[in-house]
This record gives C-alpha cells, sequence and structure tokens, in this order.
C-alpha cells in the first residue's frame, strides 16, 4: 500500500518507536499539563496496548528541553511531528486535512490497529474523556468513533444547520458530530481512506479524510458510534472569512455527495448509532444574539446576487427569499423547508459546475446567515428541550426534501429552474 | 472618314471583347470557387450546428456567464450564431480564392493583403473573448467579494472592474487591428483613468459612513467587550 510521505524530520522519530497498537494525533493545542492528562488517560486503556502520540512540534517547542527526540521510557511514546494546527489562520479546513493524512500515514507505518485524532479543546478535561474514543476501537471493534458534544445553541452552526442533518438524511444514520474533529479511526478505515486519497489525488481532486470518514464508512457499511465527550470549544467567529469557511466545509460535503450518489441514493430513513458514555449538559444562556448585520447581508444579497441565485435555485425559491427579504428583523424566520432546498439546490449546482464552484459556495452565504438569523430569533429565549427539538424538526425537513434532491439529481434538466 | 470611325469602333469592341474574354476564365474560376464554397459553408454549418447542439453548447454558454450572447444571435440561438459564423467565413475565404484566380496585380495584392489581416483579426478575437471571460469572472467574484463583506457598493464595483477589463481587452484588440492607434491609445487613456477616477469617488463617498461607522465600533469596543458575540460556525 502506498502511504503517504512522512516529513523527513518525522522519519528517524518514528523508526524509534517501530510499531504500535495505537496512534493518538494530538492536533489541538495541549499544554504540557494537558498532555499528561491525555497520556495518564490512554494508559488505563485495558490489554496495556503499546501507543504512540504524535504530538505538534509547535506545541513541542513550547515544553521542556530535549523534545524533539521520542521520548520511549515506556508506552505512550511520544513522538515531535509537524503537524499542522487546526486554528492555523486562512486555510483552517486545508491544513486539518493535512494533519489527518499525516495521522492516518503515520498509523499505517506504525502498523496500527486504530489511531485517534484529539484537535479540539474540550472544556472538561477528565481522564476520561481521551480514552472514550480509543476504546470502542480497540475493545468493540468499531471502525469509526464520532464525538457527540454537549450542544449549545448558538455553537457549530454550520454543523447543525447543514452538515449533521445533510449527512442524516443521505447515508440514514443519525450522527450529531459527523464532522468531528476529535475521531477515533480503525485500520480498516485509515487504510481505506489512504488508498482512497491517493487514487483521488492521481485524479486531480483529492479526499477530504474529515467530510469523507462518515460516508466511506456507512457506504461500506463499517460501525459508528458515539461517545459523549463533554463540550467543545469552539474558535470566536471570524465575520471577515466567514464566505471561505462556509466554501471550504461545503465544497468537500458536495464532492462527497457526488462520489457516493449510488449508495445515499438507496438510503430512505435515518437510525440513531449507538453510543458510549453519559451526556453532559450545558447552560443554553447566552448573551443578546443581534441579527441585524445577518439580515442586511441577506438583503444585500438579495438586491446583488439574484443574478447568481437564479442560476441555481427555482423562481419559487427566489420569489419565497424576496418575501423574506422584506420582514422585519423581529418576524425574520426561514420555512425549514425553503432552507433544505436551498442546500440541495446548491448541492445539485455544484456537481453540474453551473457557475465557478468556488462562487457557488460563497454565493451561499448571505443564505446561511438569514438561515441562522431565523434560527437566532426563533431559540433565543429557548432552552434545551427545544433546542433538541427544533434540530429535530430540521432533521425531518431534510428527509422529507430528500425525494426532491433524488429526483433533481437523477433528473436535472428536468426540473432545471 | 466613315470607313476610320467604322474601323476605329471595330477595333475598340474587338478590344473590349478581347478584355472580356480574358476576364471570362476568371469569372468561371470565381463562379465555381463559391459554389464550392457555399457547398463547404453548408455541410460545415450543418456539422457545426450538430455538434455544438450535442454538446449543449447554448445551455452551456448561459452557465458560463455569456447569456446575453443569446439575445445578438440568430433566433437567440449562439449554435446558429457560431454555425453560421463558420458559414461565411468559409464563402469569404472562397470569394477571395475566385477573385485572386483573375490573375491581376490588383486582385494578387487585394487578397495577399487580406489573407495577412486574418491573423490580426483572430488574434483581436481571442483578446477579446478572453478580456470578456476574464472581467465577467471578476465582476462575479467582486460582487460576491463585496456582498459577503456587506460594502453596499458591491454591485458598483463590480460593474466597475468588469469595465475596466472590457475596456483594456477593446483597447488591445484595436492596437491588433490597427486601427487608428493614436486615437485608441488616447480615448483608452482617457476612459480608463475616467473609470478609475469614477470608482474612485464613488467608493470613497460611499464608504465615509462605513468609515465613520467603522472607527466608531473601535471606539466602543471597549464598552462591547462584554457583550461578546456568542455565535460559533464550525
Amino acid at each position: 500500500m502506498e502511504v503517504e510521505p512522512i516529513p523527513q524530520e518525522a522519519q528517524e522519530n518514528i523508526e524509534q518507536v517501530d510499531r504500535a497498537d495505537l496512534v493518538v494525533g494530538v492536533l489541538a493545542h495541549l499544554d504540557q499539563d494537558g498532555l499528561v492528562i491525555v497520556c495518564d488517560a490512554l494508559r488505563t486503556l485495558s490489554g496495556s496496548p503499546r501507543i504512540a502520540v504524535l504530538r505538534d512540534n509547535h506545541a513541542a517547542s513550547s515544553a521542556p528541553a530535549n523534545s524533539d527526540t521520542v521520548e520511549k521510557s515506556a508506552s505512550p511514546f511520544l513522538i515531535p511531528w509537524p503537524l499542522f494546527r487546526p486554528d492555523a489562520p486562512g486555510m483552517p479546513a486545508i491544513s486539518m486535512s493535512t494533519a489527518y493524512q499525516a495521522v492516518f500515514a503515520a498509523a499505517e507505518r506504525l502498523e496500527a490497529r486504530a489511531c485517534c485524532v484529539i484537535a479540539s479543546r474540550l472544556e472538561t478535561v477528565t481522564p476520561r474523556w481521551a480514552c472514550r474514543l480509543a476504546q470502542p476501537l480497540l475493545e468493540e471493534g468499531v471502525d469509526l468513533v464520532v464525538p457527540h458534544y454537549a450542544r449549545h445553541k448558538f455553537e457549530g452552526l454550520l454543523n447543525s444547520s447543514i452538515i449533521s442533518p445533510l449527512m442524516r438524511c443521505l447515508y440514514g444514520k443519525q450522527i450529531h458530530n459527523p464532522l468531528g474533529p476529535d475521531l477515533g479511526v480503525s485500520r480498516r478505515l485509515f487504510q481505506k481512506m489512504l488508498v482512497t486519497d491517493s487514487n483521488a489525488g492521481v485524479k486531480g481532486n483529492r479526499v477530504h479524510p474529515l467530510t469523507s470518514l462518515v460516508p466511506a464508512a456507512l457506504c461500506d457499511n463499517l460501525q459508528i458510534c458515539e461517545v459523549h465527550v463533554g463540550a467543545r470549544v469552539y474558535p470566536p467567529t471570524d465575520w471577515m472569512n466567514i464566505s471561505s469557511l462556509v466554501a471550504q466545509v461545503l465544497g468537500p460535503i458536495f464532492l462527497d455527495m457526488e462520489r457516493n450518489a449510488a449508495c445515499w441514493q438507496k438510503m430512505r430513513t435515518s437510525v440513531p448509532v449507538s453510543s458510549f458514555g453519559e451526556p453532559v449538559l450545558v447552560s443554553q444562556d447566552t448573551g443578546t444574539v443581534d441579527v441585524t448585520r445577518m439580515v442586511e447581508s441577506f438583503q444585500l444579497g438579495i438586491r446583488d446576487l439574484q443574478e447568481i441565485w437564479g442560476l441555481v435555485l427555482p423562481p419559487s425559491t427566489l420569489f419565497e427569499l424576496r418575501k423574506l427579504s422584506r420582514m422585519s428583523l423581529e418576524q425574520f424566520r426561514m420555512p425549514d423547508e425553503l432552507w433544505v432546498r436551498i442546500v440541495y439546490d446548491f448541492a445539485l449546482a455544484h456537481r453540474l459546475r453551473t457557475i465557478n464552484r468556488d462562487h457557488l459556495l460563497k454565493s451561499m452565504t448571505p443564505l446561511y446567515l438569514a438561515w441562522v438569523a431565523s434560527y437566532a430569533n426563533h431559540l433565543e429565549t429557548a432552552g434545551a428541550v427545544a433546542l433538541e427539538r427544533r434540530l429535530e424538526q430540521l432533521c425531518s425537513a431534510y428527509e422529507s426534501g430528500k425525494a426532491y434532491l433524488v429526483s433533481r439529481w437523477r433528473w436535472p434538466d428536468r426540473f432545471n429552474p | 472618314m466613315w470607313d476610320q470611325v467604322k474601323q476605329a469602333l471595330a477595333q475598340s469592341t474587338m478590344r473590349f471583347l478581347t478584355r472580356f474574354a480574358n476576364l471570362l476564365p476568371g469569372i468561371a474560376a470565381l463562379i465555381v470557387a463559391l459554389v464550392l464554397s457555399v457547398l463547404l459553408a453548408w455541410i460545415l454549418a450543418i456539422i457545426a450546428r450538430r455538434l455544438l447542439a450535442s454538446l449543449h453548447f447554448d445551455e452551456r454558454l448561459g452557465q458560463w456567464g455569456f447569456a446575453s450572447l443569446a439575445e445578438w444571435s440568430p433566433m437567440n440561438s449562439p449554435t446558429r450564431l457560431v454555425s453560421r459564423s463558420l458559414a461565411t467565413l468559409v464563402i469569404v475565404t472562397g470569394f477571395l480564392i475566385g477573385i485572386a484566380a483573375f490573375d491581376f496585380e490588383w486582385t494578387y495584392l487585394l487578397v495577399q493583403s487580406v489573407f495577412a489581416y486574418i491573423p490580426n483579426v483572430l488574434a483581436a478575437l481571442l483578446v477579446l473573448l478572453v478580456g470578456n471571460i476574464i472581467a465577467r469572472f471578476l465582476a462575479r467574484s467582486v460582487v460576491i467579494g463585496g456582498v459577503n463583506l456587506n460594502l453596499q457598493y458591491a454591485r458598483l464595483l463590480s460593474v466597475g472592474v468588469k469595465w475596466l477589463v472590457i475596456v483594456l481587452a477593446v483597447a488591445m484588440a484595436l492596437e491588433h487591428l490597427r486601427i487608428a492607434p493614436a486615437v485608441v491609445q488616447l480615448a483608452f487613456g482617457i476612459l480608463f483613468g475616467g473609470i478609475v477616477f469614477a470608482l474612485a469617488l464613488a467608493v470613497g463617498l460611499g464608504s465615509k459612513e462605513f468609515v465613520t461607522k467603522s472607527l466608531e465600533r473601535d471606539a466602543k469596543k471597549v464598552s462591547s467587550e462584554a457583550v461578546e458575540d456568542p455565535l460559533r460556525h464550525l
């Protein structure tokens, strides 16, 4: 099997370890204490597996001296590795993608049975959560462990509005955080990802490991489970680059839809996946959300982007959007059915290359912000129960709209807007 | 006297008939060249039309941002525009070949200069086409970027950028065609400068409020830090 080239500076370090049962890639910026907690947690895994922890070179540089070599006193072995940090400015999704491929390549080189990636700083770092990702892989024979973060109503909005409900309706499994980013992956699955990526790389169409993991596992009928890992600390919103973020996240998802069309068209309903651990409740109290900026962006889009949206959306949708743009801030509500159709129409336009793909995805941003404004208005004072009900309602809208997506996907000309 | 007139008339008639007879092979060659080129043009037009129709050329052109080309096309079909242009090109070429068959010096020079000019025309067309594509691409990028930055004048900026590139492309095309180069340079300078100046004025005046707001926002930043934006996207 062709393994991703491992950086020269990491070659020697990895040869010193020789082999491992579990490889853990730490992409999150953990300090020395955090790293010690993770290692201690990993030592509690039953069967005393041989563990290699890949830690970022940048993090290592702040650690005590002698940190650029492998610390091989006992498992887990700490291997300094030039990983890209997920919070790298500019192109977060791309640097994440490279980092995940590097972890998979290292796991393959060390002939590991499984690998885990710890990419986010968790609010409640307990000794248990780090090994929760690894446990089902080593003990239950699960192929993919995805996190179930404690949900806060205004966090992970791209996930709540598009990623999770879309994946649920496409692939038939109710996964709350399909893009992780904290994940556990079995040998079978990471090998598949490495092969798929090298094949796709030849065609000039590289696979994004984060977005492709769940579809790849589900289409191959591999076993998936969720683990409750507490609340996640989300990076603050960079309003200047929100359109780039939308494009970087949705592009790979729409590409995967194209790749797995034969698989997702067969799925009809969705079922929950097995989960481990106890759910953690977080407070839903927030400050006031000012939706003015988002609604203004949408109204500007209605004024200036009609020409582009007209190539993607049918006239009925454009009519609904124009109606929406005339609503006052307090009454601003986007119906779920309308939002779902917009997402489906953009996915189809992405497949058909109706316009340049980057333009297409970036032109979706004002529509996404309109949905966020509507959602924020709806849930301003809502608690945890209302939040779950609201998101379930959205997922149902995605599932009921799937027939429309399948029809347009199969016969795009017949439904041409 | 009458005999001399008759002789002169006979001689001029003879000269006319001789010259006309000399023209006849050229006319015949012109007619044959025209008939053959019309035939070839008809066949090529049919092939081009079918090929473009099978490639859904009209729809694709709309998707690439050239929907307005349909308005200029016969029966609103760019496919027909392309096939007819091709046919016209073949007929004109056939006509020029036919003219060259007259074997006069001036026809030879005319045909030679026309053929020598064709690369310039093709280069000018290419420049116009590429300029148009770049102009539309940049205009779309600017309008989308502008809207995402909440700029009220995003559309104006995009139109300005589009016309800047188109004016540049037209000036370059005219330069290739060697049509009044001095006038083109002057007109281009005036137009280009005019558009940039107009855009600078429009953006400057339009962004006055934006800059004021942003300065006010900066001034209020310390007090508003307590009210943090709770929205997180990814």
